[in-house]
């Protein structure tokens, strides 16, 4: 078990620096877009493009050595040095630890509920299937998977903000904070809460459809097996039946599937859901960031998806092996 | 041909069924599909008494399964449903027990074990847990008691160095010791009656001694009523005291075992010894069980039966007739009083002489 774990993280590690070389690879073959505005100006100014050019190689490290050049980069990356960002005037590294507590401020929730949500609906579905209440758990979750997630968001806005009056359009970003600072008191207060409640709602939609349809079909694959009959056979009630001899197996691959259900609805949505709601979370950060052409954050903004997805494979991993004893540690 | 229309099986049974342990009379269980109800069960009786072991035999869709299933109400609710018929177990109603009571009965008083074992056993907890979750349900036990509870039943069953098993999981175990520990899980709370569904149909042969064995001596000890769902004749000769024969979701034959091997009387019966290996029938019964959602008139089994007239295709199934002794039954016109029985019994006609033109309804249309 620890040898297994310890080469899950050796594993991970290796991926980390795969993704960062490949990232690296990339920035070097690439022109850099403020080197040649930097050489443009030069030459509208009556300098040497190519003086200006060297000035600032020089000044980044760019005339070093491709090794070099790369050690250098690693050691920043590892390092948390990860740039400068020239459309916020500030490192990269600031910029995404002001957006991502506004991102998990509204993600952390959602996922947690949507996949307790997603989970009863779906062992419910699976238990009942074909009933009525199956039906109509199957329809909403084809509607939350079906509707564009962008434009319920502008019509839950439209109804409950313009109509009803019962949020505000604009989003406060003060609102979970006391004096500038986080507070968590500022967090769980109605004011911060109420803004929050539609884009949870929206990021939901898709989630708890998704992970309900998972789980129903994961579930179906045991409700009707052998062992079941026996559970059955010894008297287990209908409640422990679902929520241990059936849940129990049926978590092992609604594991795996949270994991790039988290990543794809949480970070894709989080694009639509912040532009459209205005808060300045990592998906905001980022669209910012593609939009001012401002590469530093850019990647910035990405990696941390790219962590997430790592530890999340991770942690996956590690899930498997508690979850399932027919898995052994060492063979892998 | 309408003699004595009212009677059916079972109604001649009502007299023994109150010191039964277990009476089933008249018992259907249908199921709703989209195809029409399927009547896997349609009007089965029997009686199993305490510390006897009796065996439901009959080929494959024969409903065996579903009429064991049927004791505890084990099958798939909708959309099965036992629209009429009557369970007794130890006097009391199966089929007015809620679901709290049916709760108690099941692993408490009336236990199963199934065809499959690899199957059986949920493939994510340890069989001491499996073991512990059988003993808590029904006993007040602490969980140091309920731990040597299940080692001593592990024991008792023959799996060795059982304190060493308890953390293994089932796929660490063979089949053979896999069912050993269903029949330990099933003995938990020692109960009155085992329901056996195949037991052994999906193991080797050597372990399928191994466990018929363990089986019988465990009845002895605890004086338990085994019910024995099984295909294999062989099985039956070895353990039961006595059988019924089931054919199409009907009982065909009842009655004690010597009788039904050494004078079988119902033409299914005959036709089934016959298709045992040392009898030479290696080619099975012609023809095959008909539509368990449209069954035909008359008996069930007369589309496939050497002696049918035209009279076994009318009507409903034949009561149950006394073959010989009061304890022996045939479901076949031939037996009825005033009729001939030798016409089976002294026949060497065998199945395969059946010609297969002859066949009707149930055998052409599959």
């Amino acid at each position: 078990m620890k040898w297994y774990i310890f080469k899950r993280l050796l594993w991970a590690g290796v991926a980390t620096m795969v993704v960062l070389t490949i990232t690296f690879v990339l920035m070097y073959l690439t022109p850099d877009t403020r080197i040649m505005e930097l050489e443009f100006q030069a030459a509208q100014s009556g300098t040497d493009p190519e003086q200006a050019r060297q000035a600032a190689e020089t000044a980044r490290g760019m005339d070093q050595a491709f090794h070099i050049q790369y050690i250098d980069f690693m050691q920043n990356m590892l390092s948390f040095n990860w740039g400068w960002s020239d459309s916020r005037s500030e490192p990269v590294i600031d910029a995404l630890a002001s957006a991502i507590p506004y991102s998990m401020m509204y993600g952390v929730p959602a996922v947690i509920i949507s996949t307790i949500i997603g989970i009863v609906i779906g062992l419910y579905s699976a238990v009942n299937q074909y009933t009525r209440g199956d039906y109509v758990a199957t329809f909403v979750a084809f509607f939350g998977i079906s509707i564009p997630n962008f434009w319920f968001a502008i019509i839950l806005l439209v109804i409950f903000g313009t109509w009803l009056g019962w949020v505000d359009l604009l989003f406060d970003t003060q609102a979970s904070k006391i004096d500038g600072e986080w507070a968590l008191r500022a967090i769980v207060s109605w004011e911060n809460v109420k803004q929050l409640i539609l884009p949870m709602f929206v990021l939901m939609t898709a989630s708890v459809a998704s992970m309900m349809r998972y789980t129903r079909a994961e579930a179906l694959e045991y409700v009707e097996s052998d062992f079941i009959k026996t559970a059955k056979a010894k008297g287990v009630s209908e409640r422990t039946i679902v929520a241990k001899h059936i849940f129990r197996p049926a978590s092992i691959p609604i594991a795996t599937i949270l994991v790039g259900d988290i990543l794809g609805i949480v970070f894709v949505g989080s694009y639509l859901i912040e532009v459209v709601f205005g808060i300045p979370g990592l998906g905001y950060l980022s669209f910012d960031a593609i939009m001012s052409q401002d590469t530093a954050l850019v990647f910035g903004t990405v990696f941390v998806p790219v962590f997430v997805a790592i530890i999340g494979n991770l942690a996956q991993d590690i899930a498997y092996v508690i979850l399932d004893p027919r898995i052994k540690y060492g063979d892998r | 041909m309408s003699k004595q229309p009212s009677q059916t099986i079972g109604t001649d049974e009502s007299t023994r069924s109150s010191n039964s342990l277990l009476s089933v009379s008249d018992l259907c269980t249908y199921f709703q599909t989209d195809e029409g109800v399927v009547k896997a069960v349609d009007g089965v009786s029997f009686d199993v008494q305490s510390g006897e072991t009796v065996a439901i035999v009959g080929e494959s869709g024969s409903g065996k399964t579903v009429t064991s299933e049927s004791i505890t109400r084990l099958f798939k609710s909708p959309p099965g449903f036992i629209p009429e018929g009557s369970i007794e177990f130890d006097g009391e109603e199966v089929n007015d027990m809620t679901v709290e009571e049916l709760r108690t009965l099941r692993g408490g008083r009336v236990s199963h074990i199934f065809q499959n074992p690899q199957g059986a056993l949920n493939p994510v907890y340890t069989i001491g847990w499996q073991l512990r979750e059988a003993i808590e349900l029904h006993q007040e036990v602490t969980k140091k008691e309920a731990n040597e509870k299940a080692i001593e039943l592990l024991t008792q069953v023959g799996i060795p160095e059982a304190s060493a098993r308890l953390g293994d999981y089932p796929h660490q175990l063979s089949g053979g010791m896999k069912q050993r520990v269903m029949i330990a899980i099933a003995l938990a709370c020692e109960p009155d009656l085992l329901i056996a569904d195949e037991p052994t149909t999906a193991l080797d042969v050597t372990i399928q001694a191994q466990i018929l064995k363990l089986l019988k001596s465990l009845q002895e000890e605890r004086d338990m009523a085994i019910l024995f769902i099984t295909h294999d004749l062989g099985v039956v000769a070895e353990v039961a005291d006595r059988v019924v024969v089931m054919y199409a979701g009907k009982v065909m034959e009842r009655g004690p075992v010597m009788e039904i091997f050494e004078t079988p009387s119902h033409p299914y019966t005959r036709a089934l010894l016959e298709c045992l290996p040392s009898k030479g029938n290696l080619g099975g019964i012609p023809g095959s069980l008909p539509s368990p959602i449209d069954p035909p008139d008359g008996c069930r089994f007369a589309s496939r039966c050497v002696f049918a007239q035209d009279e076994c295709l009318e009507g409903p199934q034949p009561p149950a007739y006394e073959a010989g002794t009061a304890d022996h039954v045939v479901s076949c016109i031939h037996y009825e009083p005033g009729g001939n029985p030798d016409i089976v019994l002294k026949s060497d006609a065998t199945v395969s002489a059946l010609d297969v033109d002859q066949m009707g309804v149930g055998g052409e249309n599959r």
